[in-house]
């Protein structure tokens, strides 16, 4: 074979190469179509392979022809290429409107913490804040942490603002969080900044507002010079924290045997603004915490010098958060265990199309 | 406790502008809670006094009575009435034709059953005396037929304190200590209390009534008196009606004055019939002895009951209830009066075990002011000398009081008390709030000795901080500007417990989809005996809510499975978290110990058969609980059931284990409990895990990061088939003795049973990561460690999967 029958043969295979390229309408048929020419065993890789066979003085001819042939080739593939790649482009940004973004996710099933729970991680949030650590306590409590050292010696009548669960083992179900308020002092001494949250038990009769397994949570701060004025302001701040707007609170007396004074702290009513409604009675006002400073015989008991250091307390009813905050208008519903009265509905299913009472 | 704003206003006059409402509520904000203010309404006009003249049945009526009344002027009337004990020639409150009343109107004439029935003997509930329903309300006997009843002793404002506000308070259980506080309030006057003189009552002439104390320490003073020439008689009606305003019932003029005084002083006394009571003894009761309270019940008396007692003889409960014996009744004229003081807790202890709360126990426990035994004598003569004119002294005053109270007295320092406050304030300004509620105040250099009242000494007030509460509410604790404390700062040992408790609810709730629900911490043995769960020893309550509910849980399962049977009512893929405390009876001390707290997790799944996928699934939950929360991988051990436990199926039950400590168990419930627990049960899969976070806080090495390796490593995969006997951890053990130069790391990806794998195996399947960390691996190197790994498992009698 000759240089002259070699360029024509190429030009039939750049003919038929054209041809091909335009046939090939993905990128995946033109791969197809480009090993088909340009491969090892492709035409155009078969005549490269036939060089050596051409006398010496023609294989430089043969050789460039075959190169541009091939060069040429190439061109016609990358350009087809091109044109398949802008117009798969314009194809994915295009579209008859099939897709519907509107659509919601694919998730698990939500996950609940209890309304307990929650409110408590809220109050924790805030007092850690202000550097206060979170203390525990046994449930299964003595006298001596929940009464005597909180100095209610025994026959005391604040015995019976507390009706108490007994062991017969001697010890008892706490009635409060208020013992952790001497196990703090002795673990930490002075100065505390402490709340405790945490379950509590009293002997009476469930109704729809009474249990006799709920939460509380008791806070303490022991330090030097620590006032009336001190306690007021953080519970303000814990008030404003907690509902998340500046609230009016008042304090009045309130007798507890451990605080000295003791305060009822009343805050104005959310549903009235303070007018007057059902829920606070008429009075304009909600009894949210007890609180008072510490009374001097507690902190001997927690083995600090009353003279050098002053405190104050308080009581937080986490159960009675939660339930105003999430609408819990039935406290037997906290420890009943079926999820669907501790979780808002549209927690419950997947999303909400319509929600109707 | 009732207060009457009427009897309030004979001890202080309140300034005219202020509403009950507003000095309700000033009252909660600077002394205790009020719970109500009430306005009580009778709006008479044209009461009179009757006297019965005639009483007879009305025929054909079953309760319904004719009589005749003298109304004064020479006139009598008839009227039908249904009140009963209308005897001749007692005096009643009657509404004549004309007169009105807010209760029925204007009063006219009217026929009951036939008879015409003149006006209306008025019932006690229509004139305020609440407690007295349909009874009428006598007069004293020297009231006269016609005379007109002041009508402005019917209308009252009452204001409800709450009692357990007033618990530390004895000065407040009466009408003139509330109006003490009122008056210092206002600034008004407190007038003082209206008694007679005490040289009136110790005439020297008159016999002692002999009085033995046998324990001071359980009755500190015992007052008495006695008298004669007295009878039954009703008592004043303004007495009557306050009494009935403040919540009581009216019964006889000596009872009620009794009854006046303790709710205006606070003191109790109790009348014996004098005749019958020769000396006062105060003792112990006989162990086991029983004694009739005048209600006739027969009580057995409880260990160390303090009974006043004559001539040895029980005549009363101390601080309780009288006798019956010596009760005064009708034809009773001469009185022996008790106005004593008694130790609370005796009295307490007593009442609660008898279940006798009285009125006059309730203000003993509150430990009462000594000095009121005799000013509440006092005032009683004040208040009887006009009623019973006739009325004698048989016996002076006697009074033992061994160990008079020694006046208490506090010293305050200004200073301290404006830094304890967060308030300015100066040594006068204290003076001037402490003196109207009867302190005394003396200045010494910088300080102040403050005295205080015998009526705040018994136990309210000793110490400074006592002291500075009086000033403090006074100074109005709204008036106090807010100001955050000024604390030294100080880094506390974190609780390693609470935060794995909070990271571990965060993790399964918020990322793994698990709802937390909260249970009771007693076994509810209706449930566990379903179960057929025998809980063994248990931590006991001595009063559980119910007899069902006295043992304390160890563990948080039974709890869960009543949650899941409550919960598959809605879903068909449940996934619950408790968290919360289990209790050890080891001991009776408290230790943290014996109480530990427990992480609950129960997967459900309205699917038969699925225990290998759920608990498969659970065991994933548990490896990412243990490597997010701890830092430490759980794996998981085989472990026998424990037949006490009827949750620990007996094939699939798995001990946990993180890093070297056992952690707790994990297991699919068996198909016999969950018939037992629900039949719809039986189509379900369920698996639980429990796990002991006490001993899990211990802090965990960090694991380093290694540098990417120079050259890339690869992962071959290895499916090969074990008896379904073998254990993965005895697999995996013997897998890790393999050796191989190349070699990094063995990981498990998976087992699979079924199609393709011959009856009795299962197929593991195990990645093997290899690398040389000075040069990129070649074909040779990949094949070479391949025919390594596939001699090593031939080796160990497990062929590969095809």
């Amino acid at each position: 074979m000759d240089v002259e029958q070699l360029k024509l043969i190429l030009a039939g295979i750049e003919q038929e190469a054209r041809q091909a390229v335009q046939a090939a309408a993905t990128l995946e048929a033109l791969r197809g179509v480009r090993a088909k020419f340009l491969g090892k065993k492709g035409s155009l890789g078969q005549l490269m392979g036939t060089i050596r066979d051409y006398p010496p003085e023609q294989r430089g001819l043969a050789g460039q022809t075959l190169n541009a042939a091939s060069q040429a080739v190439t061109a016609l593939f990358e350009e087809r290429q091109k044109q398949i790649e802008s117009s798969e482009v314009a194809a994915d940004a295009s579209g008859a409107g099939a897709h519907d973004p509107s659509l919601p996710g694919v998730r698990l099933p939500l996950g609940n913490v209890h309304p307990v729970t929650a409110v408590q991680w809220q109050i924790e949030h805030v007092f850690q804040r202000l550097g206060f650590t979170v203390e525990a306590g046994p449930e299964m409590e003595s006298d001596y942490y929940n009464f005597e050292a909180l100095n209610i010696p025994a026959m005391h009548p604040a015995r019976d603002m507390q009706d108490t669960f007994w062991l017969t083992n001697g010890l008892l179900l706490r009635t409060h969080t208020s013992p952790v308020q001497v196990r703090t002092m002795e673990k930490f001494g002075p100065p505390i900044r402490c709340i405790v949250p945490g379950r509590c038990f009293r002997y009476e009769t469930i109704d729809a507002s009474h249990e006799n397994t709920f939460h509380q949570c008791e806070g303490l701060v022991i330090d030097r010079n620590i006032s009336i004025a001190n306690l007021i302001a953080v519970m303000r701040l814990l008030l404003r924290e907690v509902f998340q707007r500046d609230v009016k609170v008042r304090l009045r007396p309130g007798y507890f045997p451990f605080v000295e004074p003791g305060f009822e702290l009343d805050m104005s009513c959310l549903i009235c603004g303070g007018s007057g409604c059902a829920t606070c009675k008429r009075s304009g006002w909600v009894e949210v915490l007890p609180c008072g400073m510490v009374h001097p015989n507690v902190l001997r008991y927690g083995e600090i010098d009353p003279h050098e250091y002053t405190g104050f307390a308080f009581g937080l009813g986490l159960t009675r958060l939660a339930m105003m905050k999430y609408g819990i208008s039935d406290i037997r519903v906290m420890n009943a265990g079926d999820v669907r009265a501790l979780v808002p509905p549209s927690r419950m299913a997947g999303p909400t199309i319509v929600e109707r009472n | 406790m009732l207060i009457s704003l009427n009897w309030i206003r004979d001890f202080v006059d309140l300034p005219r502008d202020v509403s009950p409402p507003e000095l309700g509520e000033r009252f909660t904000l600077t002394c205790a809670e009020i719970e109500g203010v009430e306005r009580i309404r009778v709006d008479a006009r044209g009461l009179i006094a009757a006297r019965v003249l005639s009483n007879r049945e009305l025929p054909g009526s079953r309760n319904l009575r004719h009589v005749v009344l003298d109304v004064g002027g020479g006139k009598a009337v008839e009227t039908v009435t249904a009140a009963p004990l209308l005897h001749v020639d007692t005096c009643v409150v009657y509404a004549p034709p004309g007169a009105s009343l807010a209760a029925f109107g204007v009063i006219r004439e009217a026929k009951v059953e036939g008879h015409a029935s003149v006006g209306m003997i008025l019932p006690g509930e229509a004139i305020g005396i609440e407690m007295a329903v349909q009874t009428a309300i006598f007069l004293p006997p020297y009231a006269e037929p016609g005379e007109e009843l002041a009508a402005e002793a019917f209308d009252d404002w009452v204001i409800e304190v709450d009692n357990k506000s007033i618990t530390h308070r004895p000065d407040l259980w009466g009408h003139y200590g509330i109006a003490r506080e009122l008056a210092a309030m206002y600034r008004r006057d407190l007038k003082p209390y209206p008694v007679v003189r005490l040289e009136e009552l110790t005439d020297v002439d008159l016999p002692e009534i002999p009085i033995t104390i046998d324990d001071p320490q359980r009755c500190p003073r015992y007052s008495g008196l006695r008298f004669g020439s007295v009878g039954s008689q009703a008592a004043p009606l303004w007495m009557q009606l306050r009494l009935g305003h403040v919540g009581l019932r009216p019964i006889d003029c000596l009872v009620d004055l009794t009854n006046y005084i303790m709710m205006e002083l606070g003191q109790p006394m109790h009348a014996f019939d004098g005749d019958k009571v020769e000396r006062i003894e105060v003792g112990l009761a006989e162990p086991g002895s029983t004694f009739v309270t005048l209600d006739g019940i027969e009580r057995a008396l409880p260990d160390a009951a303090l009974m006043i007692l004559s001539n040895r003889q029980p005549i009363a409960l101390a601080g309780i209830m009288g006798g019956l014996d010596t009760e005064i009744r009708a034809q009773t004229q001469s009185l022996l009066l008790e106005s004593a003081n008694f130790e609370p807790a005796t009295i307490r202890r007593c009442a609660n075990a008898l279940g006798l709360r009285t009125d006059a126990c309730v203000r003993f426990e509150k430990s009462l002011d000594p000095a009121n035994t005799v000013l509440a004598i006092q005032r009683f003569m004040h208040l009887a000398r006009p009623e019973f004119p006739q009325m004698k002294l048989a016996g002076r005053l006697s009074d033992a009081y061994p160990e008079p109270a020694e006046p208490v007295t506090v010293e305050v320092d200004p200073r301290f008390a404006a830094r304890f406050m967060g308030h300015p304030i100066e040594a006068k300004d204290i003076v001037e709030i402490l003196t109207p509620l009867g302190f005394t105040v003396d200045e010494d250099a910088d300080k102040l000795l403050v005295g205080v009242p015998s009526w705040r000494a018994t136990k309210d007030i000793s110490i400074e901080a006592d002291v500075i509460e009086e000033v403090a509410r006074y100074v109005g604790y709204n008036s106090i500007e807010p100001v955050l404390p000024d604390v030294e700062v100080r880094c506390f040992e974190p609780n390693a417990l609470h935060e794995l408790e909070q990271a571990s609810l965060r993790l399964l709730c918020l990322g793994l989809s698990f709802s937390e629900i909260h249970g009771y911490i007693w076994y509810d043995s209706n449930w566990t005996r379903r179960l057929g769960f025998d809980p063994g020893p248990c931590c006991e309550l001595k009063n559980p809510a119910s007899a069902a509910m006295h043992l304390l849980r160890q563990t948080l399962v039974p709890g869960l499975l009543a949650s899941v049977d409550l919960n598959r009512h809605y879903a068909a893929d449940l996934r619950l978290v408790e968290l919360g405390g289990v209790f050890f009876p080891e001991s009776a001390q408290v230790q943290e110990a014996h109480e530990r707290r427990h992480l609950g997790l129960v997967f459900a799944r309205r699917q038969k058969g699925a225990e290998e996928t759920l608990l498969a699934e659970l065991k994933g939950v548990v490896e990412t609980w243990s490597s997010q929360t701890l830092g430490k991988p759980a794996r998981f051990e085989p472990h026998p059931a424990d037949a006490a436990r009827p949750w620990e199926h007996p094939q699939m039950t798995a001990q946990v284990v993180v890093g070297d400590a056992v952690a707790g168990r994990l297991a699919a419930l068996p198909l016999g409990l969950r018939r037992a627990m629900d039949e719809h049960l039986a189509a379900w899969s369920v698996a639980w895990a429990e796990l002991e976070l006490n001993g899990l806080c211990t802090p965990a090495p960090v694991e380093k990061v290694r540098p990417v390796p120079a050259h890339p490593e690869v992962d071959l995969d290895f499916s090969f088939l074990v008896p379904v006997s073998a254990r993965y951890t005895a697999v995996a053990k013997q897998l890790a003795g393999f050796e191989h130069a190349l070699l990094k790391r063995i990981s498990y990806v998976g087992c699979y049973e079924g199609k393709s794998v011959p009856a009795g195996r299962r197929s593991l399947t195990v990645r093997c990561r290899i690398g040389d960390p000075a040069r990129t691996l070649v074909d040779d190197d990949i094949a070479s460690f391949r025919t390594a790994f596939e001699g090593f498992l031939g080796a160990c009698g497990w062929g590969l999967r095809r």
